[in-house]
């Protein structure tokens, strides 16, 4: 439990957790905001967030593009990331709801 | 030695020294063939038959020399034969010229034509002329791969080599294989190239400047995509929604069946933006699943008629904002009736490219039954003229106004209806008004005090003093959008035009500057080519900071410079866009990241150029660098 941790857990509503680096995670403003150090979220405390809206395959996708984000930063003419036609809509709220 | 006849794949007994030859791939035909053309040239020469082969036999290398004697050997046996061969090889020499054979060797099948002879000596005939050429052999007779050189039979499907001649089927494959590799490349190469006109082309859309896209932007992407399989969009927010209507109006796939997916009874909006694919059916589902609408955007709306009007007022009571561009089969009557009965509650009209039945009257009952109108945009309504304006000056609540009237307006017009309503606008767009002159700047200097968005464009007769004036202690706050694109004189014969300049100048451009720079977000002064360099060297030096201004047009302004667009970067940290198109002076620049600069060619270049990730300090001194 320190303070600022390298690795932040993300966890959906159906019990999958994610753990993923804190810097990629924090891409989403609204997720940085839940672990931001100097709040008193609970989410800070333990360096979880519990995303109570998104299912587990849709995290595991959204983790995903974190990372992709984080690789492709300064690049151009980056390629797009794949997903599943049939996870749009819910990644699309999803997508929305955390303001990536 | 049996006779070989043409169709029988079975090889006899061939002479040992045949089967040498033929194992080092050497043609005893061939041979063959050359001693008997030297021969026959001896003997046109020497008119001795008996010189030719021993001519024959010095000229040749050993092996052929053995050939040769072999030959001779067999010659002597069968000598009436020979004559015989002779004679068709005459005739194959002129035949084979005229049919291009190629090289043939040792069987001879069936499906060879009548040149073949039916010799029984193993040294076949070839058609053989193409010693010159490299001529086509027949399917079924032996050949020399070009690239191998290994001996194999000829079929239909013998691919062809480099040179011209045939291959066998192990190079042939390899052939085909680095062929399709070559084909892969190059429609690699082209798509790759519509891969990154289409990433410039999202780019240039607002969508993502350097790095990768948003989560958002993809999904919507892939929705759009897919459009022929979605059957519903769930409990999706607004905000996504009206993207998602953006896209789809954008691929031309919003259409009967897809615009229910839009449509939700809880939604206050409906906002189409191609409605070109709509239909009378299609109007009224709108109005019919949605009977709260607020707020109802419907762009190209060619198919909108007086029945879906009349829906709408039946079932739709609560109409704030109505924006319908292009909906040109609406009758007159239909729109005094939309205005007298929505009017009372309408706050928002924008109305663009109407035709006939849209006039200056129907503007009169607006006026009349649109008390609480606060934005009105009319632009391109081919009959509007003065009397719209003058209807139009009487609209208490008015805050954001924009015209776009073809038909003249006199000034005084436009003053008086600046004098009216000024106070209260926040918003005046002024485009295309060619003539109205400084009595306008004057109007608005000393009418307008709650401007934060200003645009008076393609206008020549308004002087750089006028501006001046205008800007110089005027009582507005600092604007937030500034467009005075065109504006500048027109004439072909003076291209510096006159000595007091028209339209925004040096001058005026400074005097904007100092009044509304530290708020400013948009500028636009394309065109405004009286603007000298000076100018922009004293606004865009550095020193001065622009800390709001993200989106700079500056079109066809041909004094600025590589070391304006260095000044630009440096005074507007906020900077997202540049676009300059026409600055022939512009050059070698290097961009900073999040900066997107439009319009700058070298040939080399692409026309959008994206900030790479470094710093503005350290693209600045790049440019020095390659400018000194």
């Amino acid at each position: 439990m320190a303070s600022s941790s390298d690795y932040v857990t993300l966890v959906s509503n159906d019990g999958f957790s994610f753990v993923v680096q804190r810097s990629a995670a924090c891409i989403s403003p609204v997720i940085k905001r839940m672990l931001d150090p100097k709040g008193a979220f609970m989410e800070a405390r333990d360096n979880t967030c519990t995303l109570q809206n998104i299912n587990g395959m849709v995290l595991e996708k959204v983790c995903e593009y974190v990372y992709y984000h984080e690789k492709h930063k300064d690049a151009r003419d980056v390629p797009d990331m794949d997903f599943p036609t049939e996870l749009c809509l819910e990644l699309l709220m999803a997508s929305d709801y955390l303001n990536i | 030695m049996s006779g070989r006849r043409g169709g029988n794949r079975i090889r006899g007994p061939q002479s040992a020294l045949t089967d040498f030859l033929a194992a080092n791939n050497i043609s005893a035909a061939q041979i063959r063939d050359d001693y008997e053309r030297r021969r026959r040239e001896a003997e046109q020469d020497a008119g001795n038959a008996g010189e030719g082969p021993s001519n024959a036999a010095t000229e040749q290398t050993e092996d052929e020399a053995l050939a040769v004697a072999a030959q001779a050997e067999e010659a002597e046996k069968k000598s009436k034969k020979r004559k015989r061969t002779e004679e068709e090889a005459i005739d194959k020499i002129k035949k084979a010229k005229a049919t291009k054979k190629g090289k043939g060797k040792g069987k001879k099948k069936g499906k060879k034509d009548d040149l073949d002879d039916d010799n029984d000596d193993d040294a076949d005939y070839d058609d053989d002329f193409g010693m010159y050429k490299k001529a086509k052999p027949v399917p079924g007779q032996l050949e020399h791969c070009d690239i191998c050189n290994k001996r194999f039979t000829v079929t239909p499907y013998s691919k062809e080599g480099p040179d011209g001649g045939l291959l066998c089927a192990p190079c042939g494959k390899e052939l085909s294989k680095d062929l399709k590799k070559e084909q892969r490349a190059v429609t690699k190469a082209a798509s790759t190239g519509k891969k990154r006109r289409k990433v410039e082309s999202d780019r240039l859309d607002g969508i993502a400047v350097g790095g990768a896209k948003s989560l958002s932007q993809l999904c919507i992407q892939k929705v759009a995509q897919h459009h022929d399989d979605i059957e519903e969009l769930g409990d999706l927010p607004q905000s996504v929604l009206e993207r998602l209507s953006e896209i789809f109006s954008k691929k031309r796939v919003m259409k009967s069946k897809t615009l229910p997916l839009f449509l939700r009874p809880d939604l206050d909006s409906v906002v189409v933006h191609d409605a070109a694919y709509l239909e009378e059916e299609d109007y009224q589902q709108i109005f019919a699943i949605v009977p709260n609408v607020r707020k109802l955007v419907l762009s190209n709306t060619c198919q909108l008629k007086d029945g879906a009007i009349d829906y709408m007022l039946e079932r739709c009571h609560d109409l704030r904002h109505i924006q319908l561009y292009a909906a040109n089969l609406v009758q007159e009557g239909m729109w005094h009736r939309l205005f007298r009965e929505a009017g009372a509650k309408l706050e928002v009209l924008k109305l663009k490219w109407l035709d006939a039945a849209f006039e200056d009257l129907v503007v009169r009952d607006m006026v009349k039954y649109c008390p609480n109108l606060e934005r009105l945009k009319l632009k391109l309504c081919r009959r509007l003229g003065e009397d719209a304006v003058v209807s139009i000056s009487d609209l208490p609540e008015l805050k954001h106004l924009s015209l776009q009237i073809s038909q003249d307006v006199s000034t005084p017009t436009l003053v008086n209806l600046i004098e009216k309503r000024g106070s209260g606008l926040q918003t005046l767009s002024l485009e295309k008004f060619i003539d109205a002159d400084d009595s306008v700047l004057e109007a608005i200097h000393e009418n307008c005090t709650q401007l934060s968005k200003l645009r008076l464009s393609e206008n020549d007769t308004v002087t750089d003093a006028g501006y001046t004036a205008l800007f110089t202690d005027w009582d507005n706050w600092p604007l937030t959008f500034a467009d005075f694109n065109s504006t500048r004189d027109i004439d072909n014969n003076n291209s510096e035009g006159p000595e007091d300049a028209i339209g925004l100048a040096s001058s005026g451009f400074r005097a904007l500057m100092e009044h509304s720079g530290a708020a400013l977000k948009h500028l636009n002064i394309a065109s405004c080519r009286h603007i000298e360099l000076s100018a922009f060297m004293d606004v865009f030096n550095g020193a001065q900071n622009y800390p709001l201004l993200e989106h700079i047009n500056l079109s066809f302004c041909n004094r600025a410079d590589t070391s304006v667009v260095a000044g630009i970067f440096k005074s507007c940290p906020a900077l997202k866009q540049l676009v300059a198109f026409g600055c022939f002076d512009v050059q070698d620049v290097v961009v900073p990241r999040n900066v997107a600069l439009i319009g700058v060619p070298r040939a080399q270049d692409a026309i959008e150029q994206f900030g790479i990730g470094i710093g503005v300090d350290e693209a600045i001194s790049r440019m020095v660098e390659v400018a000194a």
